[in-house]
Formats: structure tokens, sequence, C-alpha cells
């Protein structure tokens, strides 16, 4: 098999089977319902035809659909026509792509093969997806399509911004890998609480019957029992909230093992690179100028153990799927580095610094204070005593929470900061940004405040009560540095 | 040797051009028109829903709408609502208006929850200009301006014909440079 893509081909013959078992996957998926209220009822020895038949049904679809499929490289776009009944002819253009990504799931390994699959800048379901081909060709296609897709927007070097001599060095220097032990960290501090509630909201769910029953129960017997019945209850509420701890915490560690398996990384020139995953492993390639916005987040746990996770994210449609890349457990060192790589102008001295108006404070008290107004609608004394508690621990996180909050602007780069306990750090570049809007209420604008909006392709990040001089200074050293970077920006 | 020489961070910020000294155009007097009469139209339905169970049981006699005759309370509410949404559209109304500087446009909008938004030409992905019947009758166009990832989406409502055939204009040169 030749490794060239000028001519129209087909995928490796053994993909056959993996678009059948999507076929089926998918099947399943869409008619489960059916499915499970066909096992309920009285079941026939014959229903069990239906699985073969489904199953050759599936894979008549698949082979028609294997050989209907054709890709290959024009001088300028990656070509795909598809289709059995609506024949479709995808093509797109280098300039257009995103990233590239390579995956491989639990059939992929079995065969040796690995799905392509390519992300654009359009709405969702504008992706493409190739299933099976085999590792060296993806390789290969991958590297080519980086090449030509980094290529596109770069015109001339003469910013002084991004002759960054990081930047010469032709090798790959490595960034973050992780090994059982850091999986086990990264599990550990996941948000077990989210992962509880999730787990409870299912409990629920399931036993909504449950309570009509228990109620009769409790009627039918004498009432110097029900009060030991209440107690057992009450103990049991403990071990049930230990039991719940537990689930939550087996639930992180699995979808960390799962999704950040033996996850490598690296940084060369012009991207990043980066390969992680158990069951379905996946590769991404993503080039420095398709990052539009990238997300630091950590909580008190990880800053204790000295990690942070970082989402990087590219242009995309709000509401589409789109590529999701996260790197967990990025130590200070690492993030140094990809900031270096990504935003270079962050070592240099900020040209703005700016916190929120005084009045966010007021607002973040008044809101959290909410809970120790309600206790005091009931005045009694362990209702007050818990009031002014809950008052001063809210005074406290508040002072925290308001000193949080801070806009940074470098030459080329915006860093929004907020969250005490729950830190969130975003970078984005203003030779990037789509648009930027000052928005208020009539209230606000009477105080001279407001909040500036960054708009950017991958999604909007808000920098809320801003003082009114202060925003329109920033806007418009936004809009002048946007300017500036213009024509080498033209396509995203 | 890495040194590599940078733009000054030290600039004075007032000497970049200003966003809040540019004036702003206004867009055409029919559009107010039209977002009254849409308000007006608006009103009359939900007027017409709230009172309905009323006059059923007033005028038609239907005992069973007898529970569901308390009229003013539907109505009080509406009437805060529609005196919010007129104040928006009549005070706000002065305030919508465009600005075209050389390398971005700003469209600012709204009385109760005002928002000054600036696209740059360079981010514009396409244009799109639309007319409904009603605004086609007036001679009214809304030019519709899509960036990528449609965050920055920027939707100019109530231009006259030829003033959106100029400003498209404007936008498609501006675009390709």
């Amino acid at each position: 098999m030749s490794t060239s893509f000028d001519v129209p081909k087909r995928q490796h013959p053994l993909g056959v089977f993996i678009i059948g078992a999507q076929f089926i996957w998918k099947a399943v998926q869409s008619f489960w319902p059916i499915l499970i209220g066909v096992t309920l009822g009285e079941m026939k020895w014959y229903y069990f035809l239906a699985i073969p038949v489904g199953v050759l049904i599936a894979g008549a679809f698949a082979l028609w659909y294997y050989l209907r499929f054709h890709f290959f490289i024009s001088s300028d776009a990656l070509i795909v026509e598809r289709g059995i009944f609506q024949r479709e002819r995808l093509q797109i253009p280098f300039d257009r792509i995103q990233a590239v990504q390579l995956f491989q799931g639990p059939i992929q390994q079995v065969f040796g093969l690995t799905g392509v699959r390519v992300d654009t800048a359009g709405s969702s379901g504008s992706e493409l997806e190739l299933v099976a081909i085999r590792k060296a060709e993806a390789t290969i296609l991958q590297q080519f399509l980086n090449s030509k897709m980094s290529l596109a927007p770069e015109t001339g070097e003469d910013e002084p911004v991004d002759s960054d001599p990081h930047r010469s060095e032709r090798v790959a220097k490595p960034l973050v890998a992780l090994g059982t032990k850091d999986l086990v960290k990264v599990g550990l501090s996941q948000n077990h609480i989210k992962n509880a509630f999730l787990g409870l909201a299912l409990f629920m769910s399931l036993f909504q019957g449950a309570e009509d029953h228990i109620s009769n129960w409790l009627d039918g017997i004498p009432a110097a029992v029900v009060s030991i019945v209440g107690l057992s209850f009450v103990l049991l509420f403990i071990p049930g909230l230990v039991l719940m701890g537990i689930v939550g915490v087996l639930t992180s560690l699995g979808s960390v093992f799962l999704r950040y398996w033996r996850l490598n990384s690296t940084l060369d020139e012009d991207g990043l690179k980066l390969q992680m995953g158990l069951l379905r492993r996946n590769s991404f390639d993503v080039p420095f100028n398709k990052i539009h916005l990238t997300e630091w987040k950590s909580n008190w746990i990880r800053r204790l153990l000295g990690y942070e996770t970082v989402r990087i994210r590219q242009a995309q449609a709000e509401g589409s799927g789109g590529l999701r890349v996260f790197i967990p457990a990025m130590e200070p060192l690492h993030r140094a580095a990809m900031e270096v790589a990504l935003y270079p102008d962050l070592r240099k001295e900020a040209v703005f610094d700016v916190s929120p108006a005084r009045r966010l404070r007021w607002i973040l008290l008044a809101a959290a204070s909410v809970p120790s107004i309600l206790l005091l609608t009931h005045p009694e004394w362990g209702n007050v005593i818990l009031a002014l508690c809950w008052t001063a621990f809210v005074f406290w996180t508040t002072g925290r929470r308001y000193g949080s909050y801070r806009l940074s602007v470098y030459i080329d780069s915006i860093v929004l900061e907020r969250g005490w306990f729950w830190q969130t750090r975003t970078v984005l570049k203003m030779s990037q940004l789509q648009g930027v809007e000052w928005k208020r209420n009539a209230l606000l604008e009477r105080r001279k405040i407001g909040h500036l909006v960054f708009h950017t392709a991958a999604g909007q990040s808000t920098f809320n009560y801003v003082n009114r001089d202060q925003a329109a200074k920033i806007r418009d050293f936004a809009l002048n540095q946007l300017h500036a970077a213009q024509p080498k920006n033209q396509s995203i | 040797m890495d040194i590599t020489p940078v733009a000054n961070p030290a600039l004075d910020p007032v000497q970049f051009p200003r966003l809040e000294e540019v004036e702003y155009l206004p867009v055409s007097t029919k559009y107010r028109g039209m977002r009254l009469a849409l308000w007006g139209g608006v009103q009359l339905l939900v007027l017409a829903i709230c009172l309905t169970p009323y006059l059923i049981y007033k005028f038609g006699g239907e005992e069973s709408m007898a529970t569901m005759s308390a009229w003013y309370w539907p109505v009080g509410i509406q009437a805060v609502f529609s005196l919010l949404w007129f104040l928006e559209e009549w005070k706000g109304f002065p305030r919508r208006g465009y600005a075209v500087r050389e390398r971005d446009i700003t469209y600012r909008t709204g009385w109760l929850f005002r928002s000054t938004t600036t696209v740059p030409f360079g981010m514009i992905q396409h244009s799109e200009l639309s007319q409904g019947p009603v605004s086609r009758k007036l001679g009214l166009n809304h030019l519709k301006l899509f960036t990528a990832g449609g965050s920055g989406n920027l939707r100019i409502a109530g231009l006259e014909d030829d003033e959106a055939q100029a400003l498209r204009a404007i936008i498609e040169a501006r675009t390709r440079r």
C-alpha cells in the first residue's frame, strides 16, 4: 500500500469491522428503550434471531459505506467523498483545520490501526473522522496536515513579540508525562463533591417510588418502635455518606485512569503534542496559532500537591463540541514552559493591572449572606449562633474572593484571574480577539461600572465590575494591539 | 544572545485612539416605529391571552372559567414588564447607533441593559443583509456580521437601503485588505 494521498483511496479493509461496530453502537443508542421494553416482556427464543440479523444488516451497510468512502489530498485541501444514499463531498482547506487528532479505540488497538479526526472551525458535525488508517500512514498524514496548517497564516516574522529565542530551538521539549502515581494524585484531587451529588441524583431518581412504601410500612408499626427505627436510619445515614464518598472517589479515579492513562506531552517550536488514554488512546497535535484560549484551573488540594489543570480551547462555534484538550497535573515549571512558548510577552511587565470595583465586594457579600438571613427568619438561639458563624465565615471568604479577581494586560496577552478556593486563570491573545464588548445596566452606568467582555473564537470571557475609565483604556489598548497584528492574522 | 527588543511596555495609554470619542450614527427613525409596533402587537396579544378566561366566564357564562377569572393579576404583572420594555425601546432608541473607524466597527445599544461592542473588520468572516416582509415595505435592512466562534457576532438592525449597501461595501473592502 502506498503512502501517497494524491489519488482517492479507501481506508484499511479492517475498517469495515470498525464502521460496523459504530453502526451497531449507534443503533443500540437510539433504540435502547425498545430493547429494554422487549426484555421486560415475555421472552421467546426467536427474539434472539434479531441479533444475527441486525449484525448482518449492519455489516452490509458498513461494507457499502466502506466501499463508497474515499479520501485524498489536493493541492490545498483534504477531500473526502462518502455516503450511502446521500453522497457528499467534503472539502476542508488546510488553513481551516484547527487540529489533527489520532485516536485508537479498543478495536483499533487490536488491529494495530489508528483513527484520524480533523477538526475545523465550523459548526458541529463538520469535523471529519477516518476510522481505520495504518499507524505509519496516519502519522505521515498528521505531520503533512500539520505542516500545511501551521504554515498557512504565517506571513512574516517581523512582529517583535514573536521572535522569541526559545522558538528557534528545533527540538521537541518534553512537557508533562504522567505515571500511575501521578494519575492517583490527579484522581484523588478531582471534585468528589460534584461526583457525590451526581451519585445522589441518580440514587434519588432510582428510588422515587420507594418513599410511599417506606411511609406505609412506618404507619403499620407500633409508635414505640418508630423512634428506634428513626435512630437506625440516622445510623444508616453516616455509612451511606461514607459509601457515597467511596463511590465518588472510585468514579473519579476510574475516569482519570481511562482518560489520562500514560499521558505524555511535548512542546516543539510551533505546537503542542499530546498522547493519552487507556481504552481510547488519543494523540493530539495542536499548533500554537490555533490555540485561542487557555484556562488554568486548580483547587486548594491541587495547589497543595503543586499542580493545576490546563484546558486548551480552539476556535469553535458556540454549543458545538469542538476539540477539548485537558492536561492535568501541570506543575509550575510546565506552566512556565508552555507560557513561554505560547505567550512570550507574559515575562515582560504588565501594561495594565486592574482589580474590580469595590462594589463587587458588597455584591459578593450580599449574595453569600443569604443563608444567614434565612436562618434569622426563625430567631432561635441555635439559628442565631449559626447565622453569626456563617456571616463571619462569609466575611472572610468574600474578602479573599474579591482579592482574587484580577485582570492583567500585557503587550499581546490578557490574563483574567478569579477564584480563591477554585482558582481559574484564563489567558488569551489580543491579536486573536474577535471583538470587545462593554456591557452594563443603567444602575451600574450611573456608578461608572460595567463588565468588559472579550469575544474570542473559542467563546467569550468576561471581567466583571470594572471602572469605566480603566475599561476604556484597556479596550482602546486591546483594539490597537489587535489592529497592529492584523495582516498576520487574517485567517484563524 | 537572547536579547529581544520588544515594544516598550511603558506606553502612555492616552495616545491610543479612543473609542469614547467617536460619534455614533443613528439607525433609521422608521425602525423606532417598527419596534414600537412590535411592542404594541405583543402587548395586545398578551392582554388578549390574559383576559380570555375572564371574558369567557363573564359573557359566555362558562362556569369552569370562574377560577381563572382573576384578570387583574396577570394584567398587572404584564403592565410592569410592558412598561419596562417600552422604556427600553423609547429611551434606548436614541442610544442605538454604530460607528465606523478605519479598522473596526462599533455598535451601541440598549438603555436598561447597555452594550457597546467593537468588532475589527479583519475578524469578520462574512456578512449578511436580511429583510423581513415588514422591513422590506419600510425599506429597512438588518446587517449581520459573523465572526469566528460566533460569540462576537453583531447585528445592526434598522438601516436604510442605501446606508446598508454603503456600510456593507465598506466592510467588504476593509475585510479583504
